[in-house]
């Protein structure tokens, strides 16, 4: 069964919180220095999911696409050195500044430049916007059925069962191929990749696409294609003051609370 | 650790991979090993499921020749990858760098034979080597030893014991050096090493050691009673070459050492930095009273020296060209290093980096092993003065 995962490379969401800055004005994450960035959490466990399809249908591909500037390269290494088979990176200066809709047409037809496989695979969302969009569009875009937010995969004949993770429980479904799903960190540890596998990651050749070779005009990726404008960019600031609610007894201290509850109007 | 890592990735010996190995390494220690660590070296049992990780990762193999089932890959890389692991527990370098000394030395001194039967399973890690010069009346004094190998047909018969044997109790084989010509002068022509293998008759483990700290690997004393080893198993098949072909395998342990040090000693200012910045005294962080500075300052200076002294150790011995020198500094001014830095630590840490709540007391017991080991810092010392005299001699 062939499979394609698409993977973002994202800024170390370890990053210590006094590491992470943005530039206000230029509306930009700042690459925190000395953190390499990774590939999304979320989109190493996708990899892991095509890989376990892979071995249990006993055939197929697992190929790799990542959207994205030089670093994209990184995840998809990653990917490769888990056991992935080949590479491809959307590179191109025009793909810069898109949104989700740019980035999912860029990703959609890769994928049909590629041929649709048996499984298109994303993580839930990016680690680093969250927005958790690009697979629904994806699936919309080359009108695939899809399921999201998905805990187990499970090779069944031709088809696939899936449990999804929903608000009061799990949703257990079965969807024919080929179909998008995405996948959530319930799902399990991404494997280790084998040091030989690195090394053998490391050699391989990536192929890179531009938008040209995609048939995509300059006007429809990237800044010029989006269709969210960002209005501000900054991070929010948290005062938290602590008041000790004095007292000689328990029920003094209690009494106290109750009133600066009161006042603070949350009594 | 935020800020060195650009430091810690200066691996020109394999570009990329060496690179992209040592962050997955790094990564694997931070979800794996750092959590674990403590409470495992507290118990004393062996990591078999870390142990596990690491043959799977194929971590053992790094340095062998990929004809045998290894990366094929530099000492430089090694290095990192050492340091990695051992800032989170420094025994795991230790159960990793015997296989890569017997390993070097099966592969520059072994004959095909050899190195066919006994390569593949020390480059998994399947197979656990042992590394055995030491005797209670031979330690810096190696050429000492007192264990005997006499020929009795197609078969040596070995007598003596050997001590602190580290892995000694869960080996498979043994790379010992005995003495098959008691009475050769100059002695190390009568020293031979021989391929010992575990269900060997006569061979036995008399008991393991206890000690302060470098738990993980267990250490043994060996006993060779009548031990019937094949003169197949007699190292690249002659007589006389035990002594240069063991110390030779020194220099990939002082690399180990050099490399396992440097992890030691980031780990320990990786914790006194960031507990320097949690801990308030007199109203402000302990990181802003001048007296931390100049701990931290101090750490981080040296273990960036070490570290650079290390991997240039390391590309010396990738590159074929003599390196005991190279090695030798590196070892003695790393350990050094990870000593300071552990007691410093403690310090920035005050009483809680006494205790065992938190790992420091665990880098300031493993740090001495570093510098009396893989030969004693005083040894070490004397060696490099002799070379050194010997590259400045004044007629």
């Amino acid at each position: 069964m062939d499979v394609i995962v698409c993977v973002k490379q994202i800024p170390d969401p370890e990053t210590p919180a006094a590491a992470f800055k943005v530039d206000e004005a230029a509306m930009q994450v700042l690459p925190a220095q000395g953190i390499s960035p990774v590939i999304s959490p979320f989109d190493a466990q996708a990899v892991e999911a095509a890989l376990r399809i892979k071995d249990a249908s006993g055939d197929g591909c697992v190929n790799i696409i990542s959207l994205g500037p030089d670093s994209a390269r990184d995840a998809i290494k990653h990917s490769l050195a888990m056991g992935a088979d080949e590479g491809y990176h959307l590179k191109d200066d025009a793909f810069e500044g898109g949104d989700a809709w740019t980035t999912a047409l860029a990703l959609s037809k890769a994928i049909q430049h590629l041929g649709v496989p048996d499984v298109l695979i994303f993580g839930r969302q990016a680690a680093d916007w969250d927005q958790g969009t690009v697979g629904s569009i994806v699936a919309e875009l080359l009108d695939l059925p899809s399921a999201t937010v998905l805990r187990a995969v499970e090779l069944n004949g031709d088809r696939i069962t899936v449990s999804r993770v929903v608000a009061d429980g799990f949703e257990n479904i079965e969807l024919p191929t080929p179909c998008v799903l995405t996948i959530s960190n319930e799902f399990g540890d991404p494997r280790y990749p084998q040091l030989r596998q690195i090394m053998q990651a490391a050699r391989k050749q990536v192929t890179e696409f531009t938008a040209a070779d995609l048939g995509l005009d300059p006007s429809e990726v990237g800044a010029a294609g989006a269709r969210v404008q960002m209005h501000a960019l900054y991070q929010p600031t948290s005062d938290v003051e602590v008041e000790i609610i004095e007292g000689d007894t328990p029920e003094e201290k209690a009494a106290g609370l109750v009133n600066a509850l009161r006042e603070a109007k949350i009594l | 650790m935020a800020g060195v890592s650009d430091v810690r990735e200066i691996i020109a010996g394999d570009g990329e991979t060496g690179v992209e190995i040592t962050r997955n390494v790094r990564r694997w220690v931070d979800e794996q090993v750092i959590p674990n660590a403590t409470e495992l070296e507290h118990s004393g049992e062996f990591p078999a499921r870390i142990h596990a990780d690491m043959c799977e990762m194929g971590i053992f193999g790094i340095t062998f020749p990929e004809s045998h089932g290894g990366l094929g890959l530099s000492f430089e890389t090694y290095s990192a990858v050492i340091e990695e692991i051992s800032r989170g527990w420094m025994g795991l370098a230790g159960i990793i760098n015997t296989n890569v000394i017997d390993g070097w030395i099966i592969d520059e001194h072994g004959t095909q034979e050899q190195k066919d039967r006994f390569l593949p399973g020390l480059a998994t890690g399947e197979k656990q080597g042992c590394f055995t010069i030491t005797e209670p009346n031979a330690g810096s004094d190696a050429q000492a030893i007192r264990t005997t190998a006499s020929r009795d047909a197609d078969d040596y018969i070995l007598n003596g014991n050997k001590l602190f044997v580290t892995n000694g109790d869960r080996g498979d084989v043994y790379l010992a050096m005995t003495k098959t010509d008691p009475s050769a002068q100059p002695r190390h022509r009568g020293i031979s090493a021989f391929l010992v293998e575990k269900d060997t008759p006569g061979f036995s483990v008399a008991r393991t050691i206890d000690k302060l700290g470098y738990k993980g690997p267990e250490t043994a004393e060996l006993f060779l009673e009548d031990a019937r080893v094949p003169a197949d198993n007699l190292l690249g098949g002659s007589e006389g070459r035990g002594f240069q072909q063991m110390i030779s395998g020194l220099e990939i342990g002082r690399i180990n050492v050099a490399s396992r040090a440097t992890g030691v000693a980031q780990a320990a200012f990786d914790a006194a930095i960031v507990y320097a910045q949690q801990r308030e005294t007199m109203g402000q962080q302990i990181a802003q009273h001048q007296a931390i500075q100049l701990k931290l300052a101090e750490m981080a200076t040296k273990i960036r020296a070490a570290r650079l002294l290390t991997r240039d150790a390391a590309r010396k011995k990738d590159s074929g060209q003599r390196s005991d020198l190279d090695v030798g500094m590196a070892k003695l001014f790393a350990t050094e290093v990870a000593l300071e830095c552990s007691l410093e630590s403690m310090r920035v840490h005050g009483g809680v980096g006494y205790t065992k709540e938190l790992p420091v007391e665990r880098f300031y017991r493993d740090a001495p092993l570093m510098a009396v080991a893989e030969g004693t810092n005083e040894i070490q010392r004397i060696v490099i003065a002799r070379r050194l005299l010997e590259l400045y001699k004044v007629e």
